[in-house]
């Protein structure tokens, strides 16, 4: 092996074992930049939300915990009462292919449609590779990220990890309490909880 | 070719052996259904006596592959809860976990039992016979039981299970036909730690440095924590042996951002073993004073009250 060969491979080996080395979000650090196609076509970057406050929302159709959420409309709710403060609300499908949650580009806008969903835009991320960047758990995991990068939450929707639709009424809606506290110029008082709800289906 | 005469003794015996064995490979087992599964309410004594504690178990049999969560799920999922409805009088006490398995080798993971899992539930009836009525009765124990079933994915289930048991005013006798059952339950549980072991635990800035002096070599240990969000319940955990003992390099928790007085939980040895742990956490593993074998270990006080 030649000199610039060895070179070569060293640059590859570090290329590759950089991903690796960059330990998932928590809150307190910079969101972590991404790149990815939305269902509606459109390339998203998170950078380009700077000076908005940015709403992450892991989704699997089939996850019970997500459907309690969809079926009482209180996503849709919190999906139109955030971005019509000028919140971008970025849904995350990080279900890979042949797994349950994992749709195509047309299936997720057959479902927004359907569900009278209102998010900015729907991620496909069948590879996980944002879902990782996020260290995201569960479905609907939430994360809210300020106006300067900077993640403020990382957690359940709300305090109550059931299925049940009865419990949506009367939860405390950690997003809402996060975005509120936030905008207020507060400290957000809540700022990681166990996300509740169905393991993200990853591909590994 | 004939292998036995139909209306011979043999043959008959073979037609009845092969439907016994059809019939246990088919039939679903007693119970009530649960998503892939079934649930049985079963009775440890054959009556109830006020006075007396009894033992009921919740005897789920899922099938491969699927499983239910242990009181702290893990990354994701929802332990079983139920809402008993007793004669006044009767209560039940909290769920008695057996020692969990991890479930997922991956970036998630849970804690949890596959196959078949029976938890014990302890039943009080109060002293005053009054409150059970004059003389011997029967008394229905009910419970609304709300279950996540999980393999790739989730389906919620309910069961409503039910067990009527006479009232006696004798001490409670043992049921036979479930004393086998109870005996692999308990087993199951895990157990309170030998009063020679030397059990602390450090906080180490990102992980907690659990160390173990039980007074002999150990080959390998788990700890399953019985909180939420105090460790990274996917991060592989650090076994080290040392003299009599091990050390284990435990993953804070992302959503852990204040100190912890304590770290409660059940440690499994090689062996599947369960035993419970509830020791301080000392600030720093600089604070630790080996030499005097460890800080102060409490069993004795371990509760498993619900953390919701």
């Amino acid at each position: 092996m030649n000199r610039s060969t060895l070179c070569r491979t060293l640059v590859v080996l570090m290329l590759c074992a950089v991903p690796l080395l960059i330990a998932a979000a928590k809150v307190g650090d910079s969101a972590p930049e991404f790149t990815t196609t939305a269902s509606n076509g459109k390339t998203i970057r998170l950078s380009d939300y700077r000076g908005k406050y940015v709403v992450l929302e892991w989704h699997n159709n089939g996850c019970p915990y997500v459907g309690k959420h969809y079926n009482s409309g209180n996503m849709q709710r919190l999906q139109k009462q955030w971005t019509s403060q000028g919140v971008v609300w970025l849904t995350v499908l990080s279900s890979a292919p042949g797994k349950q949650g994992y749709v195509t580009a047309t299936e997720e806008n057959d479902y927004l449609t359907k569900e009278h969903a209102a998010p900015t835009a729907a991620l496909l991320d069948p590879t996980g590779e944002v879902g990782h960047l996020y260290d995201a758990k569960t479905s609907p995991q939430m994360v809210v990220i300020n106006p300067q990068g900077v993640v403020i939450y990382s957690g359940a929707i709300d305090d109550k990890p059931t299925t049940d639709l009865q419990d949506v009424q009367g939860a405390t809606n950690y997003v809402s309490l996060a975005l509120e506290q936030a905008m207020a110029g507060k400290t957000v008082q809540t700022p990681a909880t166990r996300p509740y709800g169905c393991s993200v289906k990853y591909r590994d | 070719m004939r292998l036995c005469h139909p209306r011979s003794g043999i043959c008959r015996a073979v037609a009845l052996a092969a439907a016994a064995l059809f019939c246990a490979a088919g039939a679903p087992a007693a119970g009530t259904p649960v998503p892939h599964g079934t649930l049985e309410l079963v009775s440890e004594n054959q009556w109830i006596a006020p006075g007396n504690t009894i033992h009921l178990g919740l005897h789920f049999q899922l099938e491969k592959g699927w499983h239910i969560y242990w009181v702290n799920p893990g990354d994701s999922g929802e332990p079983p809860r139920v809402k008993w409805q007793l004669p006044a009088g009767v209560k039940a006490d909290e769920i008695e976990w057996p020692t969990p398995r991890r479930l997922g080798t991956s970036s998630i993971v849970d804690f949890g039992y596959e196959d078949d899992v029976m938890l014990i539930v302890p039943l009080r009836a109060g002293a005053g016979a009054a409150v059970l009525g004059p003389g011997d009765g029967s008394a229905q124990l009910t419970g609304e039981v709300k279950v996540l079933v999980c393999r790739e994915m989730c389906i919620p289930g309910k069961a409503q299970v039910s067990l009527t048991l006479p009232v006696k005013s004798q001490p409670p006798a043992p049921d036979a036909q479930t004393a086998e059952l109870f005996a692999a339950a308990r087993k199951a549980l895990p157990q309170r730690a030998p009063a020679n072991w030397r059990v602390s635990v450090a906080d180490a800035h990102d992980s907690f440095t659990l160390t173990a002096k039980v007074g002999q070599p150990i080959a390998q240990a788990s700890f399953f924590p019985l909180e939420e969000s105090q460790i990274k319940d996917a991060a592989p955990q650090q076994f080290v042996a040392v003299p009599g003992g091990f050390r284990l390099t435990l993953q804070k928790s992302d959503q852990l951002l204040k100190p912890i007085a304590r770290l409660k939980g059940v440690l499994v040895l090689a062996g599947d073993r369960g035993y419970i742990i509830d020791v301080p956490v000392s600030e720093t593993v600089a604070a630790r004073r080996d030499d005097r074998g460890g800080l102060d270990f409490v069993a004795a006080s371990f509760s498993w009250a619900p953390l919701r």
